[in-house]
């Protein structure tokens, strides 16, 4: 299948869920789709187009909102799924229930963006240690960090 | 009643900080819980202050082993974003590096599986012959680990006619002693004895689960970014993609020892068709504005990364996923109602020390199901307790 046919059947199937569909280089197409519609899509992707593996799921901050990427891969072509979620509210359903193998890189988004990840079967953090102050995201671009400075124990006597 | 043992994240036996949580009943191991962090650098939020030429160096130092894959799939994706055409010289250097280092990769993993195995010979062996592919790689790039040959329009090194005819006669010696060690890996009853049937995997959980590289071939995928997706002229080298049916771990094996022995052909291939011209092209220092996906096929599995630009000499966004965070999920899989002697051949390179593990103990009520977490000091008190009520009988005839 060519990047072509595969757009073209994802846009038919999903009955004009897909805002945006592009294709800048071979086997590469990037579609864009709401939130509330993420799940419905991916599902077809998986079911219709043999879209199974997932390579991984990226956040960006763009300032007023988080772009969540999932990056799907098949034989024939790598798939990347964009939405956007508010910066004041943002939340997003999780894909776990179509995509098991989601959970790990569902956990490193709740840590390292602060996006709340709704219905997802374990939301212990993942990367960041247990004494991580909440709401401190470090993939963030207002989060700089700055090293604590150093005392040494006994010195400056 | 089941205990949770944990082990790591600092522990004797392991050879990286992570922390398992094996919860047991008996022998078998009914759930894994595994924690990461204790090695995460940060280097995602590193790469947003460096330039793009930094930023080589950095990916480099993401992984000691797999090096080359890091670097390779990031100068690719920013070759892409920039729109360069690097040469065609370039491009078998770069596939004939990766090549060597999928077989000192493959060459470590078969001698640790080894010597978890008990076969503590074939781990000295493999372990003398990966000597023999530091060496070549030292030879080509003047480093035995961070061979630091990628730039971002080419490669830094060439090679001449001299370390042709080098590698060449070194390969011969490589591909008999391989050849040998698949003989004796496949045959040697004890050997297949211990490793067949263990850390199944079926199929349908190594898709569903998204597991990577040589853990999903051996559960019968045929997906190699290699073949999916070419990058690096690999659509022109003839080679095959290696599977197994038996979906355990000495169906992984298997396949690694494959893979060796088609890089051996790959690395053949690429020396007797190294076509002549020059090995870079003058970069510019900003990259456009834009984003792509690089996908690689490291020695362990699929490496993606996700680059962002924003028009300067500094990306805005770079996402890596190295293919051991991919493995995860089937691990845990593999793990479950598996043996506690199992644990160190599942995990591989990690050998844990169950004995020498914290003491504490999840109790688990059998009859209600409710579960506490007790330490090993209220166990004690708890035992003294339970004891005080129960009759002590004094000056009791021995039975027998």
């Amino acid at each position: 299948m060519t990047e072509e046919i595969i757009i073209n059947k994802l846009k038919e199937l999903s009955g004009g869920k897909i805002i945006e569909a592009v294709n800048p280089s071979t086997k590469r197409i990037y579609i864009k789709v709401l939130p509330e519609n993420l799940i419905e899509v991916i599902s077809v992707l998986k079911e219709k187009l043999n879209f199974l593996h997932l390579s991984t799921i990226t956040g960006v901050d763009k300032g007023q909102t988080f772009e969540i990427l999932y990056h799907f891969a098949s034989k024939d072509s790598v798939l990347t799924v964009r939405t956007e979620v508010p910066r004041d509210k943002p939340e997003i359903k999780t894909i776990t229930s179509i995509i098991p193998g989601s959970i790990l890189y569902e956990r490193e988004i709740q840590d390292m963006f602060g996006i709340k990840v709704l219905e997802i079967p374990d939301p212990r953090p993942l990367l960041l240690p247990d004494d991580w102050p909440a709401g401190v995201c470090p993939l963030r671009k207002d989060f700089k960090y700055q090293r604590p400075e150093e005392i040494i124990p006994g010195g400056n006597k | 009643m089941s205990i949770t043992i944990p082990i790591g994240p600092q522990h004797p036996a392991l050879k990286e900080p992570i922390s398992l949580r094996m919860t047991i009943d008996g022998e078998v191991i009914k759930d894994a819980d595994i924690r990461l962090g204790y090695n995460h650098r940060g280097v995602e939020k590193l790469f947003e202050g460096k330039t793009y030429i930094q930023n080589i160096y950095v990916a480099e130092r993401i992984c000691g082993i797999c090096s080359h894959s890091h670097t390779t799939c990031y100068v690719n994706g920013v070759e892409k974003l920039s729109g360069l055409e690097i040469p065609k010289r370039a491009a078998y250097i770069r596939v004939l590096i990766a090549e060597l280092e999928r077989i000192h990769s493959h060459l470590l993993w078969l001698g640790v599986a080894g010597h978890e195995a008990g076969f503590d010979s074939f781990f000295m062996y493999t372990w003398r012959d990966r000597e023999i592919v530091m060496d070549i790689l030292e030879e080509i790039s003047g480093n035995r680990v961070h061979y630091a040959i990628n730039t971002i329009g080419g490669v830094r090194r060439d090679i001449d006619e001299t370390q042709k005819t080098k590698i060449l006669n070194h390969l011969k010696v490589l591909r008999e002693r391989t050849q040998y060690y698949k003989n004796l890996g496949t045959n040697e009853p004890s050997f297949v004895a211990r490793l067949s049937g263990v850390g199944k995997l079926s199929r349908e959980d190594a898709i569903a689960l998204c597991a990577v590289g040589p853990t999903l071939r051996a559960s019968g995928v045929d997906m190699d970014v290699r073949k999916d997706d070419p990058y690096n002229c690999y659509e022109e080298i003839p080679f095959e993609v290696c599977t197994s049916d038996t979906c355990d771990v000495l169906g992984r094996t298997v396949v690694r020892i494959n893979e060796v022995l088609q890089s051996y052909d790959i690395i053949e291939y690429v020396l007797k068709n190294l076509p002549a011209g020059d090995v870079r092209v003058k970069a510019p220092r900003k990259v456009p504005e834009g984003e792509t996906v690089s996908r690689y096929e490291a020695p362990r599995g699929e490496n993606i990364h996700y680059i962002k630009s924003n028009g300067t000499d500094k990306p805005e966004r770079l996402k890596v996923r190295a293919p051991t965070l991919g493995n995860y999920p089937a691990t845990v899989a593999m793990l479950k109602n598996g043996f506690i002697a199992d644990i160190p051949l599942i995990f591989a390179a990690i050998d844990p020390c169950i004995c020498c593990a914290e003491r504490m103990a999840e109790i688990q009520d059998v009859k209600t199901g409710s579960t506490e977490i007790k330490t090993f000091d209220e166990l004690k008190k708890y035992s003294k307790k339970f004891d005080k009520h129960t009759e002590h009988k004094k000056d009791v005839e021995w039975p027998l």
